[in-house]
């Protein structure tokens, strides 16, 4: 079967290049059109070069750190797993920066919103094929050289084992967990960096010269405009797909470490289960991953393929669509032909070989009810959203108050779909089901990464189709494109928050395996005791860490946005030939400072998240750091859903005023609605995708570390 | 060469510049050093008429500057401009957005509105800035104001323009019409009722100064200048003639 996964992962980084070299042979457009798109490339491509070159050194930082306190394969795994993710993030952009002007030069040459579609998905699809491929890529290469020609994946060596300093873990969760860290460093970094850049330079753009010179979106005499569009690719395009890609694979290796504790656990309580059936069990999520690309392909190949008719929505829903019914029934295959003929009962497995496919059916089906219910509070076509303009007309106070009511409202839907989903998924395949929850809501992310990349690729056209001052007819496509992008990442986020939600949980249960260590073999309940003090001042600072974390992003990104609007007024004053037409703005003092800003600005909350876990576990121990995390789970759930859905809703609502509602554009209430919409940029943007890898980062470094500080911590050392 | 600008909105100045029209539009809207960001209309007028203005003057200072450059702009008056200004000066006329884009108006001959529903909303424009309703057409208003029947509310010369009016009974869908309609919507009704009613004025002053509300947006048919008995006009472009021919000045106005 491991072919099968090698087969797919190759599948879709082959695809992904045809796709990549398919796009670049496309006309890029007039000589303006590439002007302006290669300013966009170069700030793009500045910006993730100068943030790279700050992540390579936290990278090997790490690495050292890992190989020394943990192992060498762990070190080796981390490093893979920080390159498949960057990679990803890397190419996503750069096919990003590429798509744009050639998605507004067939919108150009064809006037057909059905072709452009088709291309700025095609240039979508390259990202969510990379996200894919890689993350695939990478875990394969993990277990063929650790899990296979090592044999740390063999039943005989899922045992724990003590290193030099004589601190115990079963190897073979170590290297998966340290891929896994690796992807999280580089989606943290990426995320919480590219949201500061982009709001920074969103914010900059929009308060000057929207609000106070009173120049349309994307205008060229604009000074923050260019900035404006690369934010769309370092935020939305390569820390969308870096965040992704360590959710999916935190989701695959979740399950992975969960079974080896789980065979550890019950082969010595003397519960039956064959080794057959645990190798089964450690290679199962790769091979649903394996089958998911696949189906993705397929999806993805649906829509490039077939007529694409003027709704783009509809297409896009059913490349999704498509994408994810395949994969319930591929899934469903490759389980029954896994695991037929185990006693899959003797692990608790309730419906038979089906067990996990059924879980996995459940993820997905969680996650399309999780994403539906993101566009209910989110998208201009629901009452919520409509609710928000209907209140800007009473000023900007009730548009937040309303935004506020829309968001904490939207919170309880998707958390009992979640509640459902982790309830129905135990029941079915005990925590190994809740895991493979996570991975269903994720097999097809391909697909809707594809989805979700396109959306800032089609902001991007109708940034250079306005700039290039293209036909109204172009303008008016790209930005029809551009809206339906809107909803889809609104969706998107749904996806991600669920599926790290569930994820999280996995790794927690992992967690408590971990800590009870070989005491495990004693058949050990995994209890947290929330009367035990630790464990509840833990779960307290733990949720209060979210909090800080988000408000230190608020702060970050006012704080790069305040001097984005302090050089926009500069330049505006110090040459007024530049609102005339006459002369140039400075574009690249402009990139700069969203580039300084986001690099200065993401250092701190990024080792927030990866210091916490590790400086209270060595101060308090294990109890103190299990409540940390569940708190911060909690917190973070409902602060990330709140922020995404607020975020998204005032979005909308001064969208929904723009089309013509409550005065339309220039009334009170669309004055109102911006503010609402300035307010809920940091919150959607940069907070909300920042707090689903805040929670995984925490539970990963938590994973791997908890053999050492429940060993060696300052608590146990002073009382006990 | 000099060309004679007469900004009837915000304020009356009757100014001569060497810019073309859409310079001196982005010039009053964005200044050269001031910061500022202002919306404003103006027609440009035939010069030499008469002898209220100084036009000598106008020839002797609006030149060059020593460096080359052109005289942006020489006030020749402030006050009460618009009456001593005969409607066959008027050439073209032109609305500047905050951000200093113009869009031209050609003058066209006067007809009735196609679209007259028994009353209309009209922005006065110069020299006095109110918003009014009335069951009067435009040729009609401006006679009534200008000609003296109004007895005490009167004026020699009348720019205005009549508002779009859209459906009060379905104010979310009330299209891009910007701060016209966000308050004292009920005076606004009882206003229109009373006209309708038959029995009272035929002119209703809704509000007695409308410049903050205004906006491009809710320009129905066009700009009307009355004078004495005449009046000439200048047609505002549908939203289709905007999209081909004035797509970037209908964003700033923000028609789109």
């Amino acid at each position: 079967m491991i072919g099968l996964v090698i087969i797919a992962a190759i599948a879709a980084l082959a695809f992904a290049a045809i796709n990549f070299y398919g796009m670049k042979r496309k006309d890029p457009g007039n000589e303006e059109m590439q002007t302006i798109a290669e300013a966009i490339q170069e700030g793009a491509g500045a910006f993730l070069r100068l943030e790279y070159s700050i992540i390579a050194k936290v990278v090997v930082l790490i690495a050292v750190i890992l190989l020394v306190v943990v192992s060498w394969t762990g070190a080796v795994s981390f490093v893979i797993g920080a390159l498949m993710s960057a990679s990803a993030g890397w190419i996503g952009m750069n096919i990003a920066t590429i798509s744009n002007v050639r998605v507004s030069n067939e919108a150009r040459t064809t006037r057909s919103i059905g072709k452009t579609l088709r291309v700025a998905f095609q240039g979508g699809s390259v990202m969510g094929l990379c996200v894919g491929g890689f993350a695939l890529l990478g875990l394969v290469i993990v277990y063929l050289v650790f899990g296979v020609l090592m044999k740390q994946a063999t039943p005989e060596h899922l045992v724990f084992h003590k290193n030099w300093l004589g601190i115990s873990d079963i190897p073979f969760t170590m290297t998966v967990s340290s891929y896994a860290l690796g992807c999280s460093i580089i989606a943290m970094f990426n995320r919480v960096g590219g949201g500061i850049y982009t709001k920074a330079a969103d914010m900059g753009a929009d308060l000057v010269g929207k609000t106070e010179a009173g120049i349309p979106e994307d205008d060229p005499r604009n000074p923050a405009t260019i900035a404006d569009n690369v934010g769309d690719n370092v935020g939305d395009v390569a820390g969308l797909g870096s965040d992704l890609l360590e959710s999916y694979v935190g989701a695959l290796v979740s399950a992975t470490i969960l079974a080896a504790y789980t065979y550890f656990a019950n082969q010595h309580a003397d519960i039956l289960i064959t080794t057959s059936l645990i190798s089964k069990l450690i290679y199962l999520p790769l091979i649903i991953a394996a089958v998911g690309l696949i189906s993705s392909m397929v999806g993805i190949l649906f829509l490039l393929v077939k007529k694409v008719s003027k709704d783009p929505h509809k297409e896009l829903n059913m490349a999704t669509f498509v994408g994810a019914g395949l994969t319930i029934i591929s899934s469903g295959v490759a389980v029954y032909l896994t695991l037929k003929g185990e006693n899959v009962a003797a692990i608790g497995f309730n419906l038979g070989a089906l067990s996990p496919w059924v879980c996995a059916v459940l993820g997905i089906v969680s996650g399309i009810v999780i994403g539906q219910l993101a566009e209910y509070y989110t998208s201009y076509d629901y009452k919520p959203t409509q609710k928000i303009a209907a209140s800007s007309q009473e000023g900007a106070a009730l548009t937040i108050t309303q935004g506020m009511s829309v968001g904490m409202i939207s919170v309880i839907a998707p958390v009992l779909i979640l509640g459902i989903c982790i309830i129905a998924a135990n029941s079915v395949a005990g925590l190994y089901g809740v895991a493979m929850a996570a991975i269903g809501m994720l097999s097809f992310v391909t697909v809707t990464v594809s989805v979700d990349t396109y959306g800032p690729i089609a902001d991007n056209a109708g940034g250079i189709s306005e700039m290039a001052k293209l036909h109204p007819e172009v303008r008016e496509i790209t930005d029809e494109l551009d809206a339906v992008g809107n909803t889809t990442a609104a969706i998107g986020k749904g996806f991600a928050i669920g599926s790290a939600a569930l994820a999280a949980l996995s790794l927690f249960a992992s967690y408590l395996y971990a800590q009870a260590g070989e005491s495990a073999s004693n058949g050990i309940e995994l209890i947290l005791n929330m009367v035990n003090t630790l464990t509840l001042v833990g779960a307290l600072v733990g949720a209060a860490l979210p909090y800080l974390f988000s408000g230190i992003l608020i702060e970050a990104v006012a704080n790069a946005a305040r001097k984005m609007v302090q050089e926009v007024r500069r330049q505006f004053k110090a040459d007024p030939g530049i609102i005339q037409g006459t002369s140039k703005p400075d574009y690249k003092t402009c990139i700069s400072i969203s580039s300084a800003g986001a690099l200065k600005e993401m250092k701190f909350p990024a080792l927030l998240s990866v210091a916490t876990p590790l400086v209270t576990g060595f101060l308090f121990g294990a109890e103190f750091v299990g409540g940390l995390l569940i708190g911060t789970t909690l917190s973070s759930i409902m602060l990330a859903l709140y922020t995404a859905n607020a975020g998204g809703a005032w979005d909308n609502g001064k969208k929904y005023i723009e089309h013509g509602h409550f005065g339309g554009k220039g009334s009170d209430a669309h004055k109102a609605a911006v503010v609402g919409d300035t307010v809920g940029d940091p919150l959607k943007d940069t907070v909300g995708p920042s707090l689903d890898i805040l929670i995984k980062i925490m539970s990963i470094i938590s994973l791997i570390s908890v053999s050492i500080f429940s060993k060696y911590n300052l608590f146990s050392f002073l009382f006990k | 060469m000099i060309h004679y600008y007469f900004i009837f909105s915000p304020n009356e100045a009757l100014i001569a510049s060497q810019l073309g029209p859409k310079e001196f539009g982005m010039y009053m809207a964005q200044g050269s050093k001031k910061g500022a960001a202002e919306q404003l209309m103006f027609s440009e007028i035939s010069g030499g008429f008469g002898d209220h203005f100084d036009w000598a003057y106008a020839e002797e200072n609006c030149i060059n500057h020593s460096d080359g450059r052109p005289k942006h702009s020489l006030y020749l008056s402030i006050y009460r401009v618009l009456e001593h200004i005969p409607l066959d000066a008027f050439m073209m006329t032109y609305l500047v957005t905050k951000d200093g884009r113009t869009l031209s108006l050609d003058q066209e001959k006067y007809s009735s509105p196609a679209n007259w529903t028994g009353f209309a909303l009209y922005k006065e424009l110069c020299p006095v800035p109110p918003l009014i309703v009335s069951s009067l057409q435009p040729k009609e208003l401006g006679q009534h104001i200008v000609g003296g029947s109004a007895k005490k509310i009167t004026v020699p010369a009348l720019i205005f323009t009549d508002i779009q009016v859209i459906d009060f009974e379905d104010m979310e869908n009330s299209g891009n019409v910007g701060r016209m309609y966000d308050r004292n919507l009920d005076h606004l009704k009882e206003c229109i009722a009373s006209l309708e009613s038959g029995k009272g004025k035929k002119t209703k002053t809704v509000d007695r100064s409308f410049n903050s509300k205004f906006s491009y947006q809710i320009i129905d048919n066009g700009i009307y200048v009355v004078k004495g008995e005449e009046i000439i006009f200048f047609r505002m472009p549908s939203h289709e003639v905007l999209r081909e021919t004035a797509y970037d000045w209908a964003r700033s106005a923000n028609i789109f």
